[in-house]
């Protein structure tokens, strides 16, 4: 049986790693965290921005120039990858690929995105809509009147407006804790004499339009916003915000659970600190475990490390930036990579990244391979600031969807 | 080494990780403590954020509550060593007024030392409650406490009465080193006669060195002193043993069936004490979890899975101890159990049982324990009341105690499954 290695258990690396594990392969996860997946908005963000507002994400990221990594991976990627990650999550990810919907953040913006939780369905901004905007006492960071305001400010994708109200309630979770974090009240609503108790304090909320709370509705329990309409007789939403980000943690928590049952080796904690290469193959990987190096040997590697927050993308005290771990070859932009302006343009520094071929396989700029088989998904791929077009969940799966066909053409191969 | 292990506490290796922190809150969302208690801030809390403000100092009494189960260093992106600044800082808040109690749990082989002899009398009397209420008051082991069950036959003297090895199923593999701990020797002797057993079948030569306690209990009680020269002087023994066994006697493998203790010599003892001895770093090389030396054996192929007895329509609910995960080798006991025709292992995803060595035993530990346990008890219940695997003595005591169920370790059941042993799920063979 062919083996596999993925490297980092971010959205990339436990795609790749499942359908890894659908093509046959023998696969094992090395990771060194928890992945990047837990601090994510729990929405799979497509195209945002291109720089105007996107509304068929599929489509403009068909017309992404290179070496943007949709222009590297193909829109027939992208598409597999919103299927597959509906296929796998059915209850947790609506939407389409092909219209983006409009969700309020944390601060009030328009966020655009194109899979959402059912829990965020009712909040969606269209015109005419009616919003109570309910912060918690004892949980921090939420702030009801800069999200209504701010709402209020802007125009909704449909060109209409919404009326925003900013309201509050006590509810405490753990006797005495005034600010309990976000997992701690998540916890408590899994269990119904908790959600009982919350939609028994929203029952005194003014209006009669969709209630939006900070994103705590439940971490096990699914549909928690479901049993709160059922008692409060309204709809009920979620806005994701800081993490811990409870939407984040249900996608994580649900694609590690579907590892776990498939049986796909996961070794948690373990550093890749090396590798063996001949003939221009990697033969195996060095993990830091305790008390000594091991090597997991390999038929394929994929390296979904993430980028400069996991330490994949390194700046030396050169000013130089390197890929840590294989020594790739990385697309850098010519001149300063960082300017002074905090708010205007974005930074050249995060568009650097592993340069590609369109099978994933880490490349030269003249287009040579660098080892056959090692590919690579994700945040370390160069020509995108995910952040600021709204994409990241959007390349981590068309590149894990790519990287697997190139994986599986070389198994037919052997 | 260092020469004062406390003086290295709260310094250098795990200080230096501390600016790496981004406060991205993983480590929050996983830690046991904060799930089951108010009262405890969390890891980043007390961990690298009261760090900045300790010079060597104690800042916060809360980060007491911190069990050491390592999970977030486990889940820490960042490569900060969050638990192992707790356990220092603990180290340094308790260094001039040390709990008696702490003096004693922390001494392992005394307590099993003095129960052997009068085994029956020593099980009895820890069921005697007034004695236990008394026991509680003056010396701080709440009252409810599980405590470990002593056999009239340590290991020692099992292995001086037995009389052959078990012969190998097929040809030789060459010798082991078995590390058996201080609970393997004295109270779960069964999970160490079979391991022994087992690894005899598959056709290892066993030695079993005398050996003494590996420093856990006292490193994680804040004794470093007297912890780091129990780990050397246990490093000198099992290299002692190796040495008689021939010229490469340092690279002989060491099979441990003690989770924790094999943790303590793989890492910890390096990076919550400092001690770079390149005695420990040999020992450190060659020590292997049972599960994770049979499951190379698995991956080789080189493994007599036809031998294997099917077990039909068995769940076994497994929970890897917290410091097995924190050894970084994944959950290798999973796919040797799984080897098993008939098995279907249910992993508890739990990050901690509560126990965390000698946590569980103190009375003012003992209600965040027991919270922390409640949901892995619930998760036994559900999957199979009877039975539950788990690879580390403390954990299996409060597993016992707290889901009724029998628990063993992976040993067990292999001895089971290769046709050795037919007492796997009878609940009167426990130690």
């Amino acid at each position: 049986m062919s083996t596999a290695i993925v490297i980092g258990s971010g959205l990339a690396g436990l795609t790749a790693a499942l359908r890894l594990d659908e093509a046959g392969f023998d696969t094992t996860i090395v990771t060194m965290g928890l992945g990047g997946l837990q601090l994510s908005q729990g929405t799979i963000d497509v195209l945002g921005y291109a720089p105007e507002r996107v509304d068929n994400p599929l489509e403009a990221a068909g017309t992404r120039q290179d070496p943007h990594p949709y222009a590297v991976t193909g829109t027939a990627a992208l598409a597999e990858g919103i299927d597959w990650i509906q296929r796998t999550l059915p209850d947790l990810l609506h939407g389409d690929g092909e219209h983006n919907v409009a969700l309020p953040s944390v601060v009030g913006a328009m966020r655009p995105t194109a899979l959402y939780q059912p829990s965020m369905a009712s909040g969606i901004l269209r015109d005419g809509l009616d919003l109570s905007i309910v912060g918690i006492r004892q949980y921090k960071d939420f702030y009801p009147e800069l999200i209504a305001g701010n709402l209020e400010r802007q125009m909704t994708p449909d060109g209409g407006r919404v009326s925003a109200r900013a309201c509050w309630i006590d509810f405490e979770v753990r006797d005495g804790e005034c600010d309990s974090s976000a997992v701690t009240f998540a916890r408590a609503l899994d269990r119904d004499e908790g959600v009982r108790r919350l939609a028994w304090a929203l029952a005194k909320i003014p209006g009669a339009g969709p209630i939006g709370l900070p994103a705590v509705l439940g971490l096990k329990t699914p549909n928690v916003h479901e049993r709160l309409r059922e008692l409060v007789g309204r709809e009920v939403f979620e806005i994701p915000g800081l993490p811990p980000s409870i939407p984040g943690m249900r996608l994580n928590e649900a694609l590690r659970a579907l590892c776990t049952r498939r049986r796909i080796r996961l070794v948690q904690g373990a550093k890749v600190i090396g590798f063996d290469a001949a003939d221009s193959r990697v033969s195996s990987i060095r993990t830091h475990a305790a008390g000594r190096d091991v090597d997991y040997p390999a038929d394929v590697i994929i390296y979904a490390g993430g980028g400069f927050e996991s330490g994949a993308l390194e700046v030396t005290s050169h000013g130089r930036v390197r890929e840590s771990i294989f020594g790739l070859p990385l697309i850098t932009p010519d001149g300063a990579l960082v300017h002074g302006d905090y708010w205007g343009e974005e930074q050249p520094l995060f568009s650097v990244g592993v340069r590609t071929g369109s099978d994933m396989r880490a490349c030269t700029e003249d287009g040579h391979v660098v080892y056959e088989n090692l590919c690579v998904a994700g945040s370390l791929l160069a020509g995108s600031s995910r952040w600021d077009e709204k994409s990241g969940e959007g390349i981590a799966l068309a590149s894990a969807v790519a990287a697997v066909a190139t994986a599986s053409s070389m198994k037919e191969d052997q | 080494m260092s020469e004062n292990a406390l003086e290295f506490a709260g310094h250098t290796l795990s200080r230096a990780s501390l600016d790496c922190c981004v406060k991205c809150t993983i480590c929050e969302t996983q830690c046991p403590v904060l799930e089951a208690t108010p009262l405890f801030p969390g890891p980043k809390y007390v961990g690298p954020q009261a760090e900045r403000f300790r010079n060597g100092a104690s800042v916060d009494a809360s980060v007491d509550l911190c069990s050491m189960c390592g999970t977030c260093t486990l889940v820490c992106p960042q490569g900060v060593k969050i638990a192992e600044l707790n356990t220092q800082a603990i180290a340094v808040a308790k260094a001039d007024h040390m709990p008696l109690r702490d003096r004693l749990i922390s001494n392992t082989q005394l307590m099993g030392a003095a129960m052997h002899p009068v085994a029956p009398v020593a099980n009895a009397a820890l069921q005697v409650k007034p004695l236990r209420v008394a026991i509680e008051k003056t010396v701080g082991i709440h009252r409810d406490a599980p405590m470990p069950h002593a056999p009239t036959q340590s290991l020692r003297g099992w292995l001086r009465r037995r009389d052959e090895p078990v012969a190998p199923a097929a040809g030789s593999r060459g010798p082991v080193i078995f590390f058996h701990g201080c609970a393997g020797s004295n109270f779960e002797v069964d999970a160490s006669k079979k391991a022994i057993e087992v690894l005899e079948f598959l056709g290892y030569t066993v030695t079993v060195p005398k050996q003494g306690c590996c420093g856990q209990a006292a490193k994680s009680n804040g004794l470093f002193e007297s912890a780091a020269k129990q780990t050397l002087q246990l490093c000198d023994q099992l290299i002692a043993a190796g040495a008689q066994l021939g010229e490469d006697g340092d690279e002989i493998p060491i099979v441990g069936v003690a989770g924790s203790c094999a943790g303590m010599m793989k890492h910890e003892a390096r990076e919550v004490m400092g001690i770079t001895d390149e005695r420990l770093v040999n020992v450190s090389s060659r020590m292997r979890e049972f599960t994770e030396f049979v499951a190379e054996l698995l991956d080789s192929g080189d493994f007599p899975t036809e031998l294997l007895r099917p077990m039909p329509d068995t769940v076994l609910p497994y929970h890897q101890s917290c410091q097995v995960k924190s050894q970084y080798i994944g959950q290798p006991a999973i796919r040797v159990m799984e080897a098993i025709p008939g098995v279907t292992v249910k992993e508890s995803g739990r990050a901690c049982c509560g126990m965390a060595g000698t946590y569980g035993l103190k009375k003012e530990k003992y209600d965040i324990a027991q919270a922390m346990g409640k949901p892995l008890f619930d998760f036994i219940q559900d999957e199979n009341p009877a039975i539950a695997v788990c690879e580390a003595e403390p954990c299996r005591w409060h597993i016992r105690k707290g889901s009724g169920a029998k628990a063993v370790h992976p040993s067990q059941v292999l001895h089971h499954a290769f046709g050795l042993s037919d007492d796997l799920f009878d609940r009167n063979v426990i130690s």
